[in-house]
């Protein structure tokens, strides 16, 4: 069932991410128990991108928070980089963009995304030079000095992208960023994504709910499906370096084909789900 | 018409419209002043009256204004208290709740006896009382009730419980606190007035209301109502700019 992948690089003694046996189990042994996660596991190597997908409420969300120490799973056990998932989070081995874009309404933007900044005593003039650096990456220099509030949806979730960014973290956790964007912004911000991962290393684990995004940026989807949530498979995306002609390319088409067919044979059968309705 | 002029203008056509049908039932059906004064006879009594009725406002205002500042700082504290410790949380609350329902008449004569009757004092004390309970409950939930995903990126961040409260609780309080303040700068005014009904100094327009009604002064007693009106929509129209000053931390209007 969810076997862990092999990795194909000459990857370091410890993976990037690793989850070993992860349950997640909410409202254990009540009538409104939720096995949010269910016996996950699933390496990350280091440099490479995970897109994860699956049906709204599977666990993903979950499986972001556990690699990032904000919930404790039920078994099994989360490393970063061969770190306690505690522990990474204490070090700041990760940076987080959250479903939600969590930003400060009494901060300006440019403040917000200096927040990770100033956590780590950065001084004044630094951590302003940077965030501006990374507002006028996300296209927002000009909203600087406004105030959240201030902006759309779509323009919040570049912010809070912005301040994942701010401390240049090792390992990126992305919930669902790019939701709320128009697709040219969204083009756009995927290739800027996929630039800096690739002048960094970073090593990414990205959900989404779009599966020409999940193939167009991943080195491999992880497709889950819900009640209970776990992995039903993971596929690894053949693709070269990603420009203007992916989108046309035929294995582009072919994976594709292959994620939406998985995630297609995870869902429940009408029998299933009004037994799940039952209980 | 500018919006601001249209603002303003429905409620002063509708104020001018009632005045005029109050002054024509009095005039017309002759009720009697104790029962009814017609606004002529009050504004008389406010133009013959205008240096006391000054003096009596600004000393009910201050009164008011001291026992605001005194509970709201009180308020402050116990919030901060009670979000940091569920213990102080569970022992204030059902205590500053008992203590609001309370009424000003009960509570007046016993901190007259308590405190220095000639003195200021008892009538700030049961205001700051009175004044405590909205704020506090407003400034405990605006810190306690901050979105999940703020914390959790918080604690992403590794910030400490200190730093959180400094960043995120504190100002993420302030819109709250100033929907308790919108609560409680009315009712300042009104304790502050009506505990000058007990004994004490004379000076402040409670007293006033209370000493013309018994002189069979209604018309003057009414003067002194208008006063008492007017200090109560000042003090809201405070706390209403102090809102519009707080907009840039505050954000959009959030529900409480
Ligand atoms: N704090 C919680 N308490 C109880 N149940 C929870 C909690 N958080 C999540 N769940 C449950 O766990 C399951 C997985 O939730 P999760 O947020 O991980 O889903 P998701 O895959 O991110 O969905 P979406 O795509 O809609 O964001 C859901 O059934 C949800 O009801
Ligand atoms: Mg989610």
């Amino acid at each position: 069932m969810s076997d862990t992948p092999v990795d194909s690089a000459p990857a370091p003694a410890t993976p990037a991410v690793e989850l070993n046996g992860v349950w997640k189990i909410f409202n254990e042994g009540l009538p409104t128990e939720v096995i949010a996660l269910q016996d996950v596991s699933v390496d990350v190597g280091y440099g490479e991108f995970i897109a994860l997908i699956g049906p709204s409420g599977c666990g993903k969300s979950t499986l972001l928070r556990v690699i990032a120490d904000l919930t404790h799973p039920t078994r099994g056990e989360a490393t970063v980089a061969g770190l306690s998932a505690a522990a990474a989070r204490e070090q700041q081995r990760y940076g987080m963009a959250f479903q939600q874009a969590a930003l400060f309404d009494w901060r300006t933007v440019r403040r917000n995304v200096e927040l990770p900044l100033e956590l780590q005593g950065v001084p004044r003039a630094a951590r302003a030079r940077r965030a501006m650096e990374l507002l006028t990456m996300v296209g927002l220099a000009d909203f600087a000095n406004h105030r959240p509030w201030e902006l759309s949806g779509g323009m919040q979730q570049r912010v809070a992208i912005a301040r994942a960014l701010a401390v240049d973290p090792p390992l990126l956790l992305m919930d669902e960023p790019f939701g709320a964007l128009d697709e040219m912004t969204r083009e756009r911000m995927q290739n800027e994504l996929l630039r800096i991962r690739g002048e960094t290393g970073k090593s990414v684990v990205f959900v989404t709910h779009s599966i020409p995004e999940a193939v167009y940026l991943a080195d491999r989807v992880v497709v889950m499906s819900a009640r209970p949530g776990r992995i039903t498979a993971v596929i690894p995306v053949d693709l070269p370096e990603r420009g203007e002609q992916t989108r046309e390319d035929e294995r582009f088409f072919v994976a594709v084909t292959r994620v939406r067919e998985a995630l297609r044979s995870g869902e429940p059968t009408e029998v299933g789900r009004s037994r799940v309705g039952e209980v | 018409m500018s919006p601001r002029l249209s603002l303003i203008w429905p409620p002063i056509l509708v104020g001018c419209a009632a005045l005029a049908i109050w002054q024509g039932v009095v005039v017309g059906f002759g009720i009697k002043p104790f029962l009814l004064p017609a606004p002529s006879l009050i504004a008389t009594n406010v133009v013959d009256n205008a240096g006391v009725i000054r003096e009596a406002a600004v000393y009910t205002a201050t009164t008011a204004l001291l026992g605001l500042l005194i509970g709201i700082i009180a308020a402050i504290l116990a919030g901060l208290l009670a979000s940091r410790f569920i213990v102080v949380k569970r022992l204030v609350t059902p205590l500053a709740a008992g203590l609001a329902a309370v009424p000003i008449i009960a509570l007046t004569p016993i901190f007259n006896n308590m405190f220095d009757i000639t003195s200021r004092t008892p009538r700030v004390l049961v205001t700051a009382i009175i004044v405590f309970f909205p704020v506090f409950e407003n400034v405990t939930r605006g810190l306690t009730q901050v979105p999940t995903a703020q914390l959790e990126l918080m604690r992403s961040l590794n910030a400490a419980p200190a730093t959180i409260a400094r960043l995120v609780r504190i100002p993420n309080a302030l819109s709250f606190f100033l929907t308790g303040l919108k609560v409680a700068a009315p009712l300042a005014v009104i304790a502050a007035l009506v505990a000058e009904y007990f004994g004490g100094p004379q000076q402040g327009l409670g007293a006033r209301i209370a000493s013309s009604a018994a002189n069979t002064a209604y018309g003057r007693a009414w003067a002194y109502v208008v006063a008492a009106i007017i200090v109560g929509l000042f003090f809201y129209l405070m706390v209403l700019l102090l809102e519009r000053l707080a907009r840039p931390w505050t954000g959009r209007a959030r529900a409480t």
